[in-house]
């Protein structure tokens, strides 16, 4: 099990590099001058060969790149030409928000779409099979920023109770040290109306960046259920007295979760990409923000930065998935052993 | 005696895609307290549905019971209610699935399994256990099945145990909660040869021993001898006859049963067909081969260790031989064909087929005019997106032939395979199994070879099918002076389609020899071990087998009652 | 019901795949309303000119005295800001959409596909090296990279497409290599290398047909996706620039009139809505029809 995780964790760090690599050579192929594209039409030749030198775009590419990957290692992206503070602070700044949202996405979609999955399957080709299948199709085709904005229509309208901008209310005076999470660090300082307050922040933005993969965790939990139910295995247990409850819940889902759970670590790129249409028009105050602000301002050092950050978020979620299948299907650990 | 499981006047229909068939026929069948039934029927008879309805495990709909009764211990399980009939299973009816390797859940224990059939059951009734006392049972039901180490064998999960072992554990599993009655679907069918006589001994000791009576599904005549004592034979939802076991297998009245019984290819006795012919010179010579495969694992892919799959292998083929390669799973005999077809190349030794070398020319126009192979399941060896002419023009737009041609040789080798010409615009799953299997046959001659390699051309076809490939092989070989390398599993076929055998064993050649010597005078333990363990028809096959003493079989077969570290 | 099907005493004989396609396709309601959304939108696309109320409304038309008018028998989709139908705006912007989804599958799908193909045919080092790279192509955030490089290159339609299609082909190559790795345990594949068959007839007559199927059904759901991941981009100011119609950029610009004239956001933001609807449950369908996993 142990080399299995390190073999994993050398894996994740090939990725990250490859990832690091690619992203640089794209942020250089790109045609233009990454100082003229900073500075704009207007700049002097002067100022942009200034910026040049102060970029290290002079240097030949190797060079820059190894610049770029030694300083990486280091912790080092560069300095942000729209904030002029260096990139790394401002993602630190930026993380928490988004990864508190991210967090709650994930579990709001797990807690809602595979329970309504097993009872698409366990009551299959009935209306309500059909009407869940409405509902999945609804979350799947509806994109993130019409349901954004009908979200903050309804909610300012006709529901008031949930805010529609940012992640606490101004007349709140709190700062969240520990964590960074809003709804953890209110629970450990024991001022409960942060916590509520906070949560009532996640809720609209939540919902609106979950709805697609809701609906699509849920469809293919039904088909993984009904696919598992038609084994010999599972008609054993019925045969040998096992209540269909059990069957369904032990038998079925443990084996059946699997394919859900691959999809949800799959499809966490584009959570991470939907975050930034979400987070824009929820004004939250995340890395997503961040990225939508620089990218608009051509900020490169700051954009790269983002990307890699947005990736490092994929390529964990998806270890933190194949640990989690792991634990369920013994199938992985056993063949993890013997590869030692 | 009373009837412990009677079926009066059953008639099962499926509804599927708009259309209602029915499957099942005015069945009547019943098994006696105590009793050893079997239910006979090749693929597609309805056995399977049988089964599940008596179960209660038919899916329905799309299924339905038209008419008919089941009664079991006199109450009529199609009119309980559902509580009560839960309550009877693997408590009064209990099950063993065909297969071992799919019956089990792969992610839990099979202690954590065991445990939720003891407990549920319990509950049922109204009865509480502590799990010490639950544990006990299952280590009881484990013995029963004699498995050692049971304590091991509770804490494992199903991949980590052996395909015999697994049986055990499944019977052991529908033993549980002591039913009265067990179906067995097809046990042991799955396994090799030697393991499946284990498991029918043990099956019958059970019966005996438990006071168990047994429904036994198969399509295997050999096992129906030996594990009942009443036949049902089952053919397109009806049942065409039934009797005693001796009254079926001495003197069988139904057309159906008799041509049942025709097929099966005799292992010993007066309706043995010896093949001798055999012509001048080695088509294929194989000399002191060896094939090792690296495992790999670890750090980037490393290599962690060796495994020797083919072991100092050396054979000769003579022109118009029909050399069997016998083995069990795993004995290399596949990896040996792989090479002889030079699809693989092997760490030592030398192949030449017809006095070349096969490194020299594998893969030339030549090789592939001189050797080509039929595979073990046509539904994988045809490309199921390609019609049938299609994949017959492979092979020879691959030797250069023009559209012209190859239109006019597929036309002659359909006429060739007894199939008609209609059949060129097919699609595989348009073909029945034997169909697709003379596609086959027709692909690999299409070049007109001289060698065939024949991996398991029949096993995958039901009983009075093969019969008719077999057939068909050896008039090709008459009508084109072919010589066959075939390989397979069953001793009995081979009997009657060889003139020589070699038997595998982990890699080696232990034995070979003509046909007649190596079944007649098989010196080989491992050789009279396989003989022994196969299933036949007649007491008079069962005389003639080799004697096989418990210490010779311990040397050379793996066990199924331990597990390994 | 495939357990059934799998099931030697299954009762299906006698039917061909064919109609039992068919039987399957008949009996989905929701695959033929799927159907006839996407006519409806190719066909909106196609005759854009013939059909839009007001062509004129298109380009950079103005009438201010008709501007922010709700939905009324001249205007069934209300006007926008300068008084431009949206209902004409919605009917060509269906043109740029589709000429995006065009575009992006054209080059992504084939270029995807043959990777697949090859990654899961010749294995080894092959193998290794498209799979890695597919595999850190997936770690990007594809919305942030769209922006990134639109951003970079200048936001504009050829762009928006540019930047898709270099993250799309992904995809495919995953579900063919996943496809084409099963198909090599088949014994076909081999035995088209006993008859002597070329490496390029086996891939592209042997393992591309078994792949037909599962490509057709996720090119059809890709359909509405390309268009939600323009919509997309070109919401926030980086895909296609006014005053081509497009409909990401109208939800964006009516946002800022909502409520009040909620039409102006809402009638194109349902516009999308309707298409990705359409290709989607078309989408299943053919799943369902050709009983293919994605």
């Amino acid at each position: 099990m142990f080399s299995y995780l390190l073999r994993r964790a050398i894996t994740l760090l090939l990725v990250l590099l490859g990832l690091a690599i690619l992203i640089f050579v794209i942020a250089r192929i790109v045609p233009g001058d990454p100082a003229r594209i900073a500075l704009g039409p207007l700049a002097t030749a002067d100022q942009v060969t200034e910026l040049r030198a102060e970029m290290g775009l002079d240097a030949a590419f190797p060079v820059q790149l190894w610049t770029y990957l030694t300083g990486l290692a280091q912790g080092d992206l560069g300095k942000s030409l729209l904030t002029s503070r260096p990139v790394m602070d401002d993602i630190r700044a930026a993380l928490p928000a988004t990864f508190e949202l991210v967090l709650f996405t994930v579990v709001l979609q797990i807690v809602v779409s595979i329970p309504l999955g097993v009872m698409a399957a366990v009551y299959r080709n009935t209306w309500v099979d059909n009407v869940l299948r409405v509902v999945s199709l609804i979350g799947v085709v509806t994109p993130g920023f019409v349901l954004a904005i009908l979200l903050q229509l309804v909610a300012a309208h006709y529901l008031g109770f949930f805010p529609v901008t940012g992640r606490l209310d101004g007349s709140i005076d709190f700062s969240a040290d520990i964590t960074g999470l809003l709804v953890v660090d209110g629970v450990l300082a024991g001022r409960f109306d942060v916590v509520l307050d906070a949560a009532r922040h996640l809720f609209l933005p939540s919902i609106a960046l979950a709805a697609a993969g809701i609906g699509q965790v849920m469809r293919i939990t039904r088909t993984a259920m009904i696919e598992v139910a038609g084994r010999d295995f599972i008609e054993a247990s019925r045969a040998y007295g096992i209540p269909e409850r059990v069957v369904t819940f032990r038998y079925m889902l443990r084996v059946a979760s699997v394919a859900p759970l691959t999809i949800l670590g799959l499809e966490f790129a584009s959570l991470i990409g939907n975050a930034f249409i979400v987070e824009f028009v929820f004004s939250w105050p995340g890395i997503a923000s961040y990225g939508v602000r620089t990218i608009l301002q051509k900020d490169l050092n700051a954009v790269i930065g983002v990307v890699l950050v947005s990736g490092l978020f994929f390529v964990v979620a998806n270890l933190t998935i194949d640990l989690l299948l792991g634990l369920l299907d013994p199938r992985h650990r056993i063949r993890a052993a013997r590869d030692r | 005696m009373s009837r412990l499981l009677d079926i009066q006047d059953l008639c099962i229909g499926f509804s599927a895609y708009g259309q209602h068939r029915r499957v099942l026929h005015h069945v009547n069948m019943h098994v006696e307290e105590g009793e050893r039934v079997s239910l006979i029927g090749q693929s597609g008879s309805g056995k399977t549905v049988t089964m599940r309805t008596i179960i209660g495990t038919l899916p329905m709909p799309p299924g339905k019971v038209e008419q008919g009764s089941i009664h079991y211990a006199g109450q009529s399980l199609l009119d309980l209610a559902r509580a009560e009939r839960n309550a009877l299973k693997g408590t009064g009816i209990s099950i063993v699935l065909q297969d071992p390797m799919l019956s089990f859940n792969p992610v839990l224990t099979i202690g954590r399994q065991m445990d939720d059939i003891i407990r549920y059951a319990d509950i049922r009734s109204g009865r509480r256990r502590p799990k010490a006392e639950r544990r006990a049972q299952m280590v009881e039901t484990l013995r029963k099945v004699q498995l050692k180490d049971s304590g091991r064998v509770l804490d494992s999960y199903p991949v980590m145990l052996s395909g015999g072992m697994r049986q055990r554990v499944l019977i052991g599993m529908a033993l549980l909660n002591k039913p009265r009655l067990l179906i067995a679907d097809e046990p042991g069918t799955a396994l090799d040869v030697t393991t499946q006589a284990e498991i029918l001994a043990l099956l019958n000791t059970l019966v005996a021993k438990e006071g168990l009576s047994l429904l036994l599904i198969t399509h295997n005549l050999g096992v129906v001898r030996e594990m009942a004592d009443r036949v049902y034979v089952m053919e397109r939802g009806h049942i065409v006859e039934s009797g005693p076991r001796d009254d079926i297998f001495d003197a069988p009245d139904h057309p159906y049963t008799r041509r049942l019984m025709a097929a099966v290819p005799p292992l010993y006795g007066h309706k043995v067909k010896t093949v001798t012919h055999t012509g001048p010179g080695d088509m294929v010579a194989v000399e002191g081969v060896s094939k090792d495969f690296l495992t790999r694992g670890g750090w980037l892919n490393r290599v962690t260790g060796q495994f020797r799959a083919v072991r100092d292998v050396t054979l000769n083929v003579a022109r118009g031989d029909v050399f069997g390669v016998a083995g069990e799973s795993g004995s290399g005999k596949t990896t040996l064909a792989k090479m002889i077809l030079g699809l693989t190349s092997p760490s030592a030794g030398e192949i030449r087929l017809d006095g070349r070398p096969v490194s020299d020319f594998a893969g030339t126009r030549d090789f592939r005019k001189l050797i080509q192979i039929v595979y073990q399941n046509p539904g994988s060896s045809l490309n199921r997106r390609r019609t049938v002419a299609d994949q017959l023009a492979v092979p020879l737009k691959f030797t250069g032939q023009d559209r012209a041609a190859i239109t006019r040789r597929i036309g002659e080798l359909l006429t060739l395979v007894d199939l008609p010409q209609a059949y060129a615009s097919m699609y595989p799953h348009e073909l029945s199994g034997g169909q697709k299997q003379r596609v086959a046959i027709a692909r690999a001659l299409s070049v007109n070879p001289r060698i065939l390699v024949l991996d398991e051309p029949t096993s995958a076809l039901d009983v009075l099918v093969q019969s008719t490939v077999i057939d068909l092989l050896n008039r090709l070989r008459d009508e084109f002076d072919l010589t066959y390398i075939f390989i397979s599993h069953d001793l009995s076929l081979m009997r009657n389609f060889c003139n020589r055998v070699a038997v595998m064993l982990r890699g080696e050649v232990v034995e070979t020899g003509p046909v007649a010597d190596i079944f007649d005078a098989p010196r080989h333990p491992y050789t009279r071990a396989l003989l022994s363990a196969i299933p036949v028809i007649s007491p008079e096959e069962d005389a003639r087998k080799p004697p096989v003493t418990e210490a010779e079989r311990a040397k050379v077969l793996a066990t199924s009652t331990e597990l390994e570290d | 019901m495939s357990a059934l099907l799998n099931d030697p005493d299954a009762p299906n004989r006698g039917l061909t795949s064919g109609q039992m396609a068919f039987y399957r396709f008949r009996r989905n309601p929701l695959a033929i309303i799927g159907a006839i959304i996407v006519i409806s939108v190719i066909l909106a696309a196609i005759f854009a000119p013939w059909l839009a109320p007001s062509p004129e409304s298109a380009g950079s038309f103005v009438d201010f005295r008709n501007r922010h008018a709700p939905p009324s028998w001249d205007h069934p989709m209300g006007t926008d800001n300068v008084g431009r139908d949206v209902l004409s705006r919605v009917i060509y912007g269906y043109r740029v959409s589709l000429g995006l989804v065009l575009g992006v599958l054209g080059f992504a799908v084939p270029f995807g596909v043959v990777l697949g193909l090859a990654a899961g045919y010749f294995g080894g080092w092959t193998e290794t090296l498209i799979m890695r790279f597919t595999d850190i192509m997936l770690a990007l955030p594809p919305l942030a990279m769209a922006l990134a490089i639109t951003a970079v290159l200048s936001p504009n339609l050829i762009n928006a497409m540019i930047a898709i299609t270099l993250l799309w082909w992904t995809w495919h190559t995953r579900l063919i290599y996943r496809i084409v790795k099963a198909q090599m345990n088949e014994d076909y594949v081999e035995a088209a290398r006993v008859a002597g068959a070329s490496d390029v007839h086996i891939l592209f007559r042997e393992l591309l047909p078994n792949c037909v199927s599962a490509v057709a059904v996720k090119i059809s759901l890709d359909a509405g996706f390309v268009i939600l991941f323009g919509a997309a981009l070109s919401f926030l100011g980086l895909g296609v620039q006014p005053p081509t119609p497009d409909l990401g950029t109208m939800v964006a610009t009516g946002s800022e009139y909502m409520p009040e004239m909620w039409w102006q956001a809402v009638m194109p933001g349902l516009a999308i809505l309707y298409a990705i609807l359409g290709f989607n449950l078309l989408g299943d369908g053919l799943r369902d029809m050709l009983d293919v996993e994605l």
